[in-house]
């Protein structure tokens, strides 16, 4: 949808008191209020000078003050939030939809695809979504597979345990940053794996009447090096943006995610391998446009796609990612949404990187020591922890969230690697469980403090 | 400079008998800013642990240690105690929000009309630290710390009414730390399988639930 005039200004223009974008365009961005995409993509959106909208399904306390500029949509209903959408448009036009996050992907192409917008066609983003669809179209493709089953929660799991190859990795079709994600190597570990997914997955609501929740992935394990891509498709076209090593090994029983370092250390030839399953994938599951992020494993039988998303890099990941003269990855991204030109997609330096920091064991998130130290490593960008003390927190497979992340940027990637693994040292977090918790006080030297209310200025 | 109540001295006193330390006085300061003006804190000093770059006074019958950097902000502030809520209250006639700048001063009337009524609704509330070379910086409290969209609120409320209000100010910079960790709303919601971020779990909930 075009706007209708060049000169329209809208109330979200006026933000940075700064003229327009000379397009004058805007963007929709879809996203969960539990995102933390929230914060780059507005930042990216300021330094373009690009107006936008946010689509969330809560209602934000100051949308009354710029109603050009907040939109709410229930994300579980499709239909209803694609007629909200439209509505949207007629009153407040825009000219292309972005979803920060997996959330928001199929009804971004949903309401596109009302609103004539060019994106994803909707049953790509739906397989896309669900690992065993993904696998099935990889597999049509003639790609490389591993065997690969689909249980429902309610099956008998010694009697799955008898139908599976080992080593195996039972994996949910749905959830993401590895949780519930198990190797088995004999039918005894499979069945407590099994089980404990079933447990993970009855906690967990079923948003949209899809079986996401209910169902299990079985996949023959894949032994390898784990990478990473990370891609814009323009019209189909895939322009890889960068390839992740994961130096750390991930063999399970779990398969918690801590370091990504680009550029990748793999032989030219083993790139080129990887950026062609790429562009395989992203061929047999139909996308055409956006962002996508890619998983996969690469042995000395070539290269194993596991996952491919059409959405970028999650969590605070994507900051390890600057390009030209330091724009961020969700700059590209909206201005591909609108169209292009894109700007320099030349890495801003010679390497970079960024850790999650694994969560090591259940309660409650106490204290955490050297963060000073950590900063000052040499090559560590940024240290952003992401939980507060006092919170619970729990390691994978039912965890699902990291105490933080460490970003670094070297002159080559074992550096980039090596100052985020010193800084990881140097950090100490103090995790007690709930009882010991409750009588922590680090650093507390006073007595005691005293309960005060405030009266500010007289009656 | 600062007063206590006889009440207030009474009930100090009181809590102070009986007690094993060697408590030699109270130190009081300014915490922060809140919603309604500065927030205060008051806790009891050890002997031997008196702290540094305080004014040092006498109250009745207690020492009174005040951070330099509070004693302009709580000159003439009176502490006193509630008996109907068993706490202690600080009454103090100075204000956080009153400002000599202009454009600090119309910066304020913003958030003091239009942001912090609404913020508030939803438990957060947003202060100015100060105006300078054309930049607002704030700081945002309460249960927006911490919280996954708290940039939306920022971006698209704050920045837009504060910039389309007062013209003069170019851009609006949040100072706040988020993962300083007092927000009541950083616990996660029942978990949903499309709400998971793929990287690094759940962000902060938001406060602002309907």
């Amino acid at each position: 949808m075009s706007q209708d005039s060049a000169d329209h200004t809208y109330e979200s223009d006026r933000v940075t008191n700064t003229p327009p974008d000379s397009s004058g365009r805007r963007v929709l961005l879809l996203m969960a209020s539990q995102t933390y995409r929230a914060g780059a993509f507005l930042e990216a959106a300021t330094r373009l000078n690009m107006p936008v909208a946010v689509g969330s399904e809560q209602d934000q306390p100051l949308a009354h003050l710029n109603p050009a500029g907040h939109l709410v949509v229930d994300f579980h209903d499709l239909e209803g939030a694609t007629d909200k959408i439209v509505q949207f448009a007629q009153d407040y036009p825009f000219d292309a939809i972005v979803s920060t996050d997996d959330d928001g992907v199929v009804l971004a192409a949903m309401a596109s695809d009302a609103l004539g917008m060019p994106h994803n066609p909707l049953l790509a983003v739906l397989s896309a979504r669900d690992k065993y669809q993904t696998r099935q179209a990889l597999t049509a493709a003639g790609m490389r597979s591993p065997e690969y089953q689909r249980f429902s929660v309610d099956d008998n799991p010694q009697q799955a345990a008898a139908q599976v190859s080992y080593p195996c990795v039972v994996k949910p079709l749905a959830l993401a940053a590895s949780r519930g994600v198990m190797r088995a190597d004999n039918p005894e570990q499979f069945v407590v794996a099994f089980e404990r997914l079933v447990s993970i997955l009855s906690g967990i609501e079923h948003g949209d009447g899809t079986q996401v929740g209910d169902q299990i992935l079985v996949e023959g394990f894949i032994p390898g090096d784990e990478v990473a891509v990370e891609g814009l498709l323009m019209a189909g076209e895939l322009q890889v943006l960068a390839i992740f090593d994961k130096p750390d090994p991930l063999d399970g029983p779990f398969f918690e995610e801590t370091i990504y370092v680009t550029p990748s250390r793999h032989p030219t030839q083993v790139q080129d391998e990887i950026v062609d399953a790429t562009r395989q994938a992203v061929a047999a599951l139909g996308l055409t446009e956006g962002p996508i992020h890619a998983e996969m494993r690469v042995n000395d039988q070539g290269v194993w796609i596991l996952e491919l998303a059409p959405r970028s890099i999650g969590g605070y990941c994507s900051r390890a990612l600057r390009f030209g003269a330091d724009a961020a990855l969700e700059e590209l991204i909206l201005q591909q949404a609108l169209g292009g030109p894109l700007g320099s997609t030349e890495p801003a330096s010679p390497a970079s990187g960024v850790m999650m920091i694994p969560i090591p064991e259940a309660g409650i998130l106490c204290e955490v020591r050297g963060v000073e130290s950590a900063r000052e490593v040499p090559g560590i960008d940024e240290i952003r922890l992401t939980l507060p003390v006092g919170q619970a927190v729990v390691p994978l497979p039912e965890g699902s969230q990291y105490l933080g992340f460490i970003f670094s940027r070297a002159e080559n990637p074992e550096r980039a690697e090596a100052a985020l693994r010193r800084a990881h040292q140097s950090l100490t977090f103090v995790i007690l469980p709930p009882d010991e918790a409750a009588t922590h006080q680090p650093g507390q030297t006073a007595v005691d403090v005293l309960e005060a209310s405030t009266h500010n200025g007289p009656d | 400079m600062i007063e206590i109540t006889d009440v207030a001295q009474e009930k100090l006193l009181e809590m102070l008998n009986g007690r094993e330390e060697d408590i030699v006085g109270m130190q009081i300061a300014i915490k922060g800013k809140g919603p309604t003006g500065f927030e205060h804190s008051m806790q009891f000093v050890l002997a031997g642990e008196e702290p540094e770059n305080v004014v040092v006074t006498e109250a009745g019958k207690l020492r009174i240690f005040v951070d330099k950097g509070s004693v302009d902000d709580l000159s003439g502030a009176t502490i006193n105690f509630i008996p109907a809520t068993g706490g202690f209250d600080i009454e103090n006639p100075n204000s956080p929000f009153d400002w000599d700048d202009p454009l600090a001063q119309q910066v304020q009337e913003v958030l003091t009309s239009q942001i912090n009524p609404s913020v508030a609704q939803h438990g957060g509330w947003v202060t100015l630290l100060e105006v300078k070379d054309d930049v607002a910086y704030i700081e945002l409290g309460g249960g927006c710390v911490g919280c996954g969209m708290v940039d939306v609120t920022l971006k698209q409320g704050v920045e837009v009414a504060i910039i389309e209000t007062v013209p003069s100010i170019t851009s609006v910079v949040d100072t706040t730390d988020h993962a300083s960790g007092s927000n009541p709303y950083y616990q996660q919601s029942k978990d949903d399988p499309h709400n998971q971020p793929a990287k690094g779990g759940q962000a902060p909930a938001s406060p602002f639930a309907n």
